[in-house]
């Protein structure tokens, strides 16, 4: 086991890379996702989700492309800003957590949110969404989509290699998130 | 902003009351954060999809790919272990959700599975499992599982059944056999098979030792032809073993591995961040296609005649590895004679691939050392498919790209691997190898001149049940097999199916077909059986422990369910007593028992290249036959060639004035295996329903709309789905996915009686049909 400083460490070392250029839409991080948070289907819960950009013209090339979306635990989460309750918070290691004790499952966070990321579990009655997959981390290990990402997509990577990764790509930065791509000018969300 | 609506702004549908609307907008305006206010408008799903649209935009400015291979964690491999975080003992074991083998870890808590991941310490999947793997936990406790045999009591296909054991069930299915046959003969009996999940042989040798034909839908129009077509090029399998690791440029043909082959679409997302090429072949943009350097969107079933281009453009430009091609292959001066006719403009108007991008892509991957090709399912199903796929290992052959890193590996020799079965092919007799279904016709699929295991045709076998010509077939054992689903003219499945006097169906759930049957038997997933797997698909040379960890009813496994009839019905001795000592036997040669298995997990055999060296190829010259003698003795032509379409607007001028539109089926979904995998509502969340693509142009002038309900129609039938319009389709193309059941088979509308010479391919890929808009 490690000790609660060595967690903390772990986590606000690393940060979701997600090199666009390798998602292939085959849907195993969203499954995945599913089964790591026993989100089952009844509780109408999708943390993680791929959208797909379908096929379009560009310089006379056709384009398909494929985005995941998740939390990207936003350095300044408008979520808390509508919960009632202050259930919502950024815990020291820059993840966004739900306190589910707390939650009266109201919904005005999910409606609050305009990513689309957060969900209202069905079968627990209280609002939900990505945390990094806090408990893997604290083990060691990555997140669950991030291991079964087929394309090599969603990494799990420290500050440094982040920099080096996307030193020569257009990239787009929201909280703990990177977007990626070596095709498309990536646009800054606001 | 209207504060009055509670619909989504961009699709229409309800999401939230306008009261709440109304304290979201407040709120956020006390934030001062305005600025999202347009989201507000969105639904969930929306907004999501318009954060991804807004983030890609629609500014293209490309920049050289940076080379990077994602890092993986990896760890030592335990074949049982504890999880301190889960609380969890883990299992190593091998995922069988489809055909492949992927390792898998099986988490079980208080004797329930709670959760199944890939295994980080697997050198062929590293770590990783895709999403119909990952859900293998809601198909193990899936409510409709079937748990203990059943015999029907009401009348056929009226679904009243009863529960009864597994003596009755074989005992009652002994009985009947033994009654059919000795009323209609011993070839009135057929064992049908489905998919490969590491008993495919098996049930082959259980055919042969019974002295009954076997057959499947995944024969003729899967594996078979392409797997013939390599064995007589090249002596042995190689086109199906691309090699990864060292690979620069790849050809991918009629293949989309990131929806249905996971594993390769992991080496072949590697070696593209690495920098490797890749060209993909496919009528449809798909995700393979997104990811090219090169698409060639070719008219489905016109895939002989672009490999012949190719090979004409690698020929012409001298590009061929000369050495190679002196040395070892056979018949290069016939070759060269034959693509002369099958120059770049010839072959641009078959394909309606460019002759430039033709001419590009040959050179790409006849020029860039080492290439592999990548092939799949799709050359299985066209007008020729021996042709097809002789002439896709000829591309390989003549540039040299044969068992060596980073190419096309060959199949690795026997020695101190677990060997493969017998298949007692000795326990047939020559007049029932002679009387074989379908024999005369396609020699290659069910003759003596089978190079795999003769197989019987299905359009002759559903002949024989309803016409009693040649011979009746009276009963049918059918084992893992959606047969209405899967095999092409439903209607005439259907109706061979509900003649029959006596149908056995083994399966997970009370399928389509297995509603038809007298007797259903349960049958267990892969995490509630034992195996020694070894797929050719995932790895050649990785032979993996699957455990069984838990058991759900009744249920058997494949190979119990084989051996207990065996004992039955009198032939004990020519199948093994349990599931393990038929594990035992395969491992011999490795030196092991299961048990010792148990312990080490896997076992691997280092590669070894250029086999070939030592004695040759396994051919009749022991070298690579370009030219092929044996195919002239079967009247065929010894030489790859291009067949048009039966069904085309070349070949049917005609039909094509009524039925205007190419209809490529067996596109498919990443989420769904075949007919399987749709009642998982994880899974039908993802793709709820059956989609016909189609170019925006065509549906336009049919008046129809995306999202629009459509009759497809062939002169078999017709079929509904919805329209989904894309641009990735030639607007004189339409694709449809195959396997879905009901009215949105797509089977019901395809011909089975057109098939491929000498082999005998249902031309799934390329058929006509019309579109019109339902109602």
């Amino acid at each position: 086991m490690q000790s609660a400083k060595e967690r903390i460490e772990v986590m606000s070392d690393k940060v979701l890379f997600i090199d666009l250029d390798n998602c292939v839409r085959c849907h195993a991080c969203e499954i995945a996702c599913r089964q790591e948070h026993d989100l089952t289907f009844d509780t109408k819960s999708r943390w993680c989700q791929v959208m797909a950009i379908e096929p379009r013209w560009a310089e006379n090339e056709l384009h398909m492309d494929f985005v995941p979306t998740m939390c990207f635990q936003c350095d300044d989460p408008i979520c808390a800003y509508f919960c009632p309750v202050d259930a919502i918070s950024r815990s020291e290691d820059g993840i966004v957590v739900v306190d589910e004790d707390t939650c009266i499952g109201c919904k005005l966070c999910i409606h609050g949110c305009p990513y689309g990321v957060m969900f209202y579990n069905e079968v627990k009655g209280v609002a939900g969404k990505c945390d990094l997959c806090t408990s893997r981390i604290q083990h060691g290990l990555e997140p669950a989509c991030v291991q079964h990402c087929i394309g090599g997509a969603l990494q799990f990577v420290t500050r440094e290699e982040l920099t080096v990764l996307t030193a020569q790509k257009h990239t787009v930065s929201v909280g703990t998130v990177s977007y990626a791509s070596s095709k498309w000018k990536l646009t800054e969300l606001f | 902003m209207k504060f009055e609506q509670g619909c989504c702004k961009r699709c229409g549908q309800p999401f939230l009351s306008p009261k709440t609307l109304r304290i979201v907008l407040k709120r956020a305006k006390e934030q001062g954060q305005e600025k999202y206010f347009g989201d507000f408008e969105l639904c969930q799903k929306c907004r999501a999809h318009v954060f991804a649209e807004r983030l890609i935009g629609n500014r293209l400015e490309k920049v050289e790919r940076f080379q990077h291979i994602a890092k993986r964690r990896r760890e030592k491999l335990r074949t049982v272990q504890r999880d301190t975080r889960l609380g969890s003992t883990v299992y190593k074991s091998e995922c069988f959700t489809c055909n492949q083998g992927c390792d898998a870890l099986v988490h079980v808590k208080d004797g329930k599975v709670i959760r199944v991941e890939g295994d980080p310490s697997s050198a062929v999947t590293q770590g990783t499992l895709c999403c119909k793997g990952l859900a293998s936990k809601e198909l193990l406790y899936h409510p409709d599982r079937l748990v203990h045999p059943l015999k029907r009591v009401g009348k056929r296909g009226q679904g009243k059944w009863q529960r009864i054991s597994w003596d009755e069930a074989l005992d009652t299915i002994t009985d009947r056999f033994h009654e059919i046959e000795k009323e209609h003969g011993e070839n009135s009996i057929v064992v049908a098979t489905g998919t490969n999940r590491g008993w495919v042989r098996y049930i082959n040798r259980f055919a042969n030792a019974y002295g009954k034909q076997w057959m499947g839908p995944g024969i003729a129009q899967c594996f078979y032809p392409r797997m013939t077509g390599e064995i007589l090029v090249l002596g042995s399998s190689a086109i199906e073993n691309p090699q990864y690791d060292h690979t620069q440029c790849m050809l991918v043909w009629g293949v989309n591995p990131t929806n249905t082959w996971p594993v390769k679409a992991l080496g072949m997302m590697e070696a593209r961040s690495r920098g490797a090429k890749m060209i993909v072949v496919d009528p449809v943009f798909s995700e393979a296609a997104s990811k090219a350097d090169m698409w060639l969107q070719i008219r489905p079933g016109t895939d002989a005649a672009l490999a012949l281009g190719m090979l004409h453009v690698i020929i012409e430009e001298e590009l061929y590895n000369k050495e190679f091609v002196d040395k070892w292959c056979f018949g290069f001066k016939d070759l060269m004679s034959r693509v002369e006719r099958y120059n770049t403009s010839k072959v641009e108007e078959i394909t309606w691939v460019p002759g430039s991008k033709i001419r590009e892509s040959a050179v790409m991957y006849a020029t860039t050392k080492p290439a592999s090709i990548t092939q799949c399912l799709s050359i299985d199903q066209n007008a020729d498919t021996i042709s097809t796929s002789r002439a896709i290992a000829m591309l390989a052959a003549i540039t040299g790209n044969i068992d060596v890193p980073g190419g096309n590996l060959m199949g690795m020799p026997l020695k101190e691997q677990p060997r493969s079965i017998e298949m007692l092919r000795g326990y047939l007799t020559k007049e029932q190898n002679e009387k074989r279904l379908g024999s005369r016709e396609y020699p290659l699929l069910a003759g003596e001149a089978c190079v795999l295991q003769p197989s019987a045709h299905n359009h002759a076998v559903w002949q024989a049940i309803l016409t009693s010509k040649p011979y009746p077939v009276r009963a049918i054992y059918c084992q893992g097999s959606n047969m209405i689903a899967g095999y092409a003219n439903t209607r005439m499945v259907i109706d061979a199916l509900r003649s029959l006097d006596f149908f056995v169906v083994a399966d997970f759930f009370m399928t389509e077909t297995a509603k038809v049957a007298d007797i259903v038997l349960p049958v267990a997933t892969w995490m509630e059986r034992s195996s020694v797997t070894r797929s050719d698909q995932t790895s050649i040379n990785n032979f993996h422990l699957q455990q069984k960890i838990t058991q759900i009813g009744e249920c058997w496994s494949d190979f119990k369910i084989l051996n207990e009839l065996a004992k039955k019905l009198g032939f004990a001795e020519r199948m093994f007593p349990t599931d393990e000592a038929y594990f035992d036997f395969l491992l011999e040669p490795s030196g092991m028992t299961f048990e010792e298995l148990k312990k080490v997990g896997v076992i691997s055999v280092p590669y070894s290249f250029k086999k070939y060296e030592a004695r040759g190829f396994n051919t009749p010259s022991r070298k690579i036959q370009l030219y092929d003698a044996r195919l002239k003795d079967l009247g065929f032509d010894p030489l790859p060639n291009y067949r048009e379409p039966t069904e085309s607007p070349v070949s049917a001028p005609e039909l094509a004035k009524e039925y205007p539109l190419i209809i490529t089926t067996g596109g498919r979904v990443p989420v769904f295996r075949h007919s399987e995998l749709r009642n998982i509502s994880i899974l039908r969340e993802i793709v709820s329903e059956l989609l016909v693509s189609i170019n925006p142009t065509t549906a336009n002038k049919l008046g129809i709309y995306d999202g629009d309900p459509v009759i497809v129609e062939s002169p078999r039938g017709s079929m509904e789905a919805k329209a989904c319009l894309t641009e990735g389709i030639d607007p004189r193309v339409v694709q449809v996915p195959s396997h879905w059941g009901g009215k949105n088979n797509v089977n019901r509308i395809m011909d089975n009686e057109s098939c491929a010479p000498i082999i005998g391919s249902i031309q799934h890929r390329c058929q006509l049909c019309r579109v019109r808009k339902n109602g």
